[in-house]
């Protein structure tokens, strides 16, 4: 023990993680799983409420930490679900690993998240890129479970290809209700693809929610956001009423480590959702 | 605030029973040019006379380089600990910019979220301030630093053949009672105390236009030729980041002993001027460019946090432009946007 230095049993810091299992593991693409995870402490998990947009802090112990969106349902507090790709160190790791493991969980953060009051009674718009459906899955489950508090609800996602495509369950789910519309694009299609071929901008002026009506949410790669904004534009979509979910580093969640900074606001705190609004404020953002 | 007078005939035993019975640091001759915030063990290695230091002290104590935050310790179960230092210190001799670098920190470490790892130790320092003298590149009195409003518990100035007290705090005045003897100040010691801020305020060299600064920022913010120009000669190395009192960027790493069970997550030091700063998951970079993540790092030190709790991240110390590989000087740089913008 270093000179002057006490461990304290009773006290808790924002850097110090729950201890969580994965309770489940599902592949869900070739390079996305999806993990359950319960926390250790009941009461904890019973406690471990989040709205739609945030994220969590998962440490892998001796490995580091990183920060994943919540895609699961937000009235749902026996667990909490994550869509991970093996992309990183710490994704890589997670991929590796077997259910019953154990990790880290601090969180949830985010003070900005999809504004799921504002949206009641108007038509809502969701457009993912890629994993960016997985953010977005938590708010479409919570309207889902509010469905007559919303009016029109659209989805257009695109993906990489027909392999690529996420939560292919729920889309079928989607497509059978018919009170929630999906359209889906994918940039390379295979032999026995029969839908949309291309990016899926290009399915966004055929959109005919008015757009005084409507609120639309927007998450997928960093290069994805000008182009739908530019078509969300075209289309008189107000900037109050369009919402990005941005990827920064977000690596302490609290607002002090600083690397997910954007202008004067931090993605972990301010974020990571913001309107357009904001955004265009941002400057850099985009 | 108290404002008392102190012998200078008892100043050495003063400064000595505070050596023995406290942790005590302050600053001791390193070289020709540079001292350095260290504990001091006999008074005999304390030089209060110094100039110029390369690590802020407050900073030095309250948020080092490395520092252990978490400790965990992999079984049947994982057991996670905080690891929090309490113990008491004095920091003695540091300037009146460097406590308000310390101020700034103490602010953004306790907003949105209270970082417990940093204010526990700044709730057990006791921090007795002193002027120092300027350096060429010091501009504090610009950013209104030169003079610390609070912060400390006791601020000593040297005037003729006593030392003008100001304290700031209960524990401040306790210490006094404890360790000296002390009288109030009366008008003389007022006047005399004046004429020597007067004098202290005249060996800043350098001023900034900082109103300018701020008030054109986002005139000048999208004129990239500007910040080309600016950054031009960055190393991006990150010196100007060591070296500055409020800057606060870092990362976490975890690290795992061999026998794989004991673990911890220590945090260091991280700088906005290096390019991974702003790479995430994927390679995707939100700050590639050199001139990009300078300018991030103007407005963070000179407009972020004037907007956001109504203080510049920037006391005007001059460290970053003395430490800079590449001449790239914060002072200039601020004074030439009112130029930049007028033509």
């Amino acid at each position: 023990m270093v000179l002057g230095v006490q461990e304290e049993e009773s006290k808790s810091t924002i850097y110090v993680p729950d201890i969580a299992k994965i309770r489940r593991i599902k592949q869900i693409s070739p390079i996305e799983k999806v993990f359950r995870i319960v926390l250790d402490d009941e009461e904890k998990q019973n406690n471990f409420k989040f709205k739609p947009g945030q994220f969590v802090e998962l440490t892998i112990f001796g490995l580091g930490e990183a920060p994943f969106s919540i895609m699961s349902n937000p009235d749902n507090h026996e667990f909490f679900e994550l869509c991970i790709r093996n992309v990183g160190s710490v994704s890589g790791a997670l991929h590796r690993m077997e259910e019953g493991a154990k990790v880290g969980i601090r969180g949830p953060f985010g003070n900005g998240y999809f504004p799921y009051d504002k949206m009641k009674n108007h038509n809502v718009l969701l457009i993912a890129g890629g994993l960016g459906l997985a953010p977005l899955m938590s708010l479409i489950k919570y309207i889902l479970n509010y469905r007559e508090d919303y009016k029109e609800i659209m989805i257009i996602y695109g993906a990489v290809n027909p392999e690529s495509i996420l939560f292919k369950n729920d889309i079928q789910y989607w497509s059978n209700r018919k009170d929630i519309s999906i359209c889906i694009s994918v940039d390379n299609p295979d032999d026995k693809w029969t839908g949309e071929i291309g990016v899926c901008t290009k399915l966004i002026p055929r959109v005919n929610f008015p757009p005084e009506d409507t609120y639309a949410v927007v998450c997928g790669p960093p290069v994805m956001y000008k182009y739908v904004v530019y078509e969300l534009e075209k289309k008189k979509f107000k900037p109050e009423n369009i919402y990005l979910s941005l990827e920064r580093r977000m690596e302490c969640g609290v607002g002090k480590c600083n690397h997910c900074h954007i202008g004067n606001k931090l993605a972990c705190i301010d974020g990571p959702v913001f309107s357009l609004w904001e955004i265009n404020n941002l400057k850099e953002a985009i | 605030m108290l404002y008392k007078v102190l012998d200078k005939g008892v100043y050495r035993d003063f400064v000595k029973a505070l050596i023995s019975e406290y942790e005590f640091i302050g600053p001791k001759k390193k070289d020709r040019s540079v001292h350095d915030f260290v504990p001091i063990k006999d008074i005999s290695e304390l030089d209060t006379n110094y100039i110029r230091t390369t690590i802020p002290a407050a900073k030095k104590i309250l948020f080092p380089p490395n520092e252990r935050l978490v400790t965990y310790e992999i079984g049947k179960k994982i057991e996670v600990k905080p690891v929090i230092e309490s113990g008491e210190k004095i920091l003695f001799g540091i300037n009146a910019w460097d406590i308000n670098g310390m101020n700034f920190l103490d602010r953004f470490f306790t907003t949105d979220f209270i970082d417990e790892n940093y204010i526990s130790k700044r709730k057990k320092l006791i921090v007795i301030g002193m002027d120092s003298e300027p350096t060429e590149t010091n501009f504090s009195p610009s950013m209104g630093a030169e003079y610390a409003k609070d912060g400390f518990d006791i601020y000593l100035t040297e005037l003729k053949d006593k030392y003008f007290i100001r304290i700031a705090t209960a524990r401040g005045n306790e210490i006094l009672e404890k360790y000296t003897k002390f009288n109030d100040a009366i008008a003389e010691d007022f006047k005399e105390y004046n004429k020597y801020m007067d004098n202290y305020r005249m060996k800043f060299k350098m001023s900034v236009d900082i109103k300018s600064f701020y008030d054109n920022f986002e005139l000048i913010y999208g004129n990239q030729e500007f910040w080309k120009r600016v950054a031009k000669n960055c190393y991006s190395c990150g010196s100007c980041n060591l070296v500055c009192p409020t800057c606060f960027c870092f990362n976490v790493r975890d690290d795992i002993e061999l026998n794989l069970k004991d673990g911890n997550k220590t945090r260091e030091w991280d700088s906005c001027m290096i390019p991974e700063y702003g790479l995430v998951a994927g390679g995707h970079n939100f700050r590639p460019d050199k001139e990009n993540r300078l300018k991030q790092r103007y407005r963070c030190r000179l407009k972020t946090f004037i907007d956001k709790f109504g203080k510049y991240a920037c006391v005007g110390c001059g460290r970053c432009i003395e430490a800079c590989l590449a001449k790239i000087n914060i002072a200039e740089d601020i004074n030439s946007v009112k130029k930049e913008v007028s033509v």
